[in-house]
């Protein structure tokens, strides 16, 4: 496999899409099985779901800066970063879908 | 009628999104100077689209959509919010930010002619559309959830 750099915004937004997508599942799991954290999202933005988009976009933004930053495109290829990307998808999915699974079976 | 426009606007962005994405991933499959241009002008539309049909979506499902969960909740599709509205609202975040993404991969990751750079932009492309299927059909059954709901059965 060729290791072509990579131009450093795609490299590290991209990376940042990888972390984010896997913590909007974490803050969902956190949110739902923690009534503390699902109170605090509620008051920030007068939503939890408000305050969980706004909280997964700053995050893609914010990370996305700091890993560009960090010369990852120096290392990484897109194919690498293309693979990252769709297993952060997949695993992002299937426990999003998991997590109210049981909400099928009490209905 | 303003509710049901905004709903509209909701779902109208969001397709247009997902087809947009698809024009797009042809054009990349045929990628040359000549419609570079042409992809770099649908993948912010895509990133557009995607965002207008969050916004709409969001103060939709914020201010109005109580009424319609409870008259779901009560009905015999109730999964259909517990788990469909559940699993739609959450996923699309991974929709947003992937729409968001597309434009740096189009205008940052030059060349496009360079199989791994256009790979990356077609495997997103491919996550956005499919994604956007799955929210069309969540969408779909959510709206035949209210439906159920009020014919009481």
């Amino acid at each position: 496999m060729t290791n072509t750099k990579m131009e450093k915004y795609t490299a590290g937004f991209g990376l940042s899409l990888v972390v984010t997508s896997l913590l909007n599942a974490v803050i969902l799991v956190l949110k739902e099985t923690n009534d503390a954290v699902m109170d605090t999202m509620k008051a920030a933005l007068g939503h939890h779901w408000t305050t969980h988009g706004a909280l997964v976009i700053a995050l893609f933004v914010v990370l996305g800066f700091i890993f560009s930053s960090m010369k990852i495109g120096e290392k990484w290829d897109s194919q690498k970063l293309l693979k990252y990307i769709i297993w952060a998808a997949i695993i992002s999915g299937v426990v999003i879908a998991g997590f109210f699974l049981p909400n099928l079976k009490s209905t | 009628m303003l509710i049901q426009g905004q709903m509209m606007l909701h779902v109208g962005f969001g397709v247009l999104g997902i087809l947009l994405a698809v024009a797009l991933f042809v054009d990349v499959l045929n990628v040359s100077e000549k419609n570079m241009g042409r992809i770099k002008k649908l993948s912010l539309a895509v990133a557009v689209f995607i965002f207008l049909s969050y916004l709409f979506g969001g103060y939709w499902y914020v201010v109005h959509y109580g009424p319609d969960r409870a008259i779901i909740k009560a009905g015999q599709w109730a999964w259909a919010h517990n788990y469909f509205m559940e699993v739609k609202e959450h996923l699309f975040f991974l929709m947003l930010i992937l729409g968001m993404y597309l434009p740096i991969a189009v205008y940052r990751n030059a060349p496009l002619t360079e199989k791994n750079n256009r790979n990356l932009v077609l495997g997103i492309a491919a996550l956005i559309v499919l994604i956007g299927l799955l929210m069309e059909g969540a969408g779909g059954i959510i709206g035949k959830g209210v439906t159920m709901g009020l014919m009481g059965r």
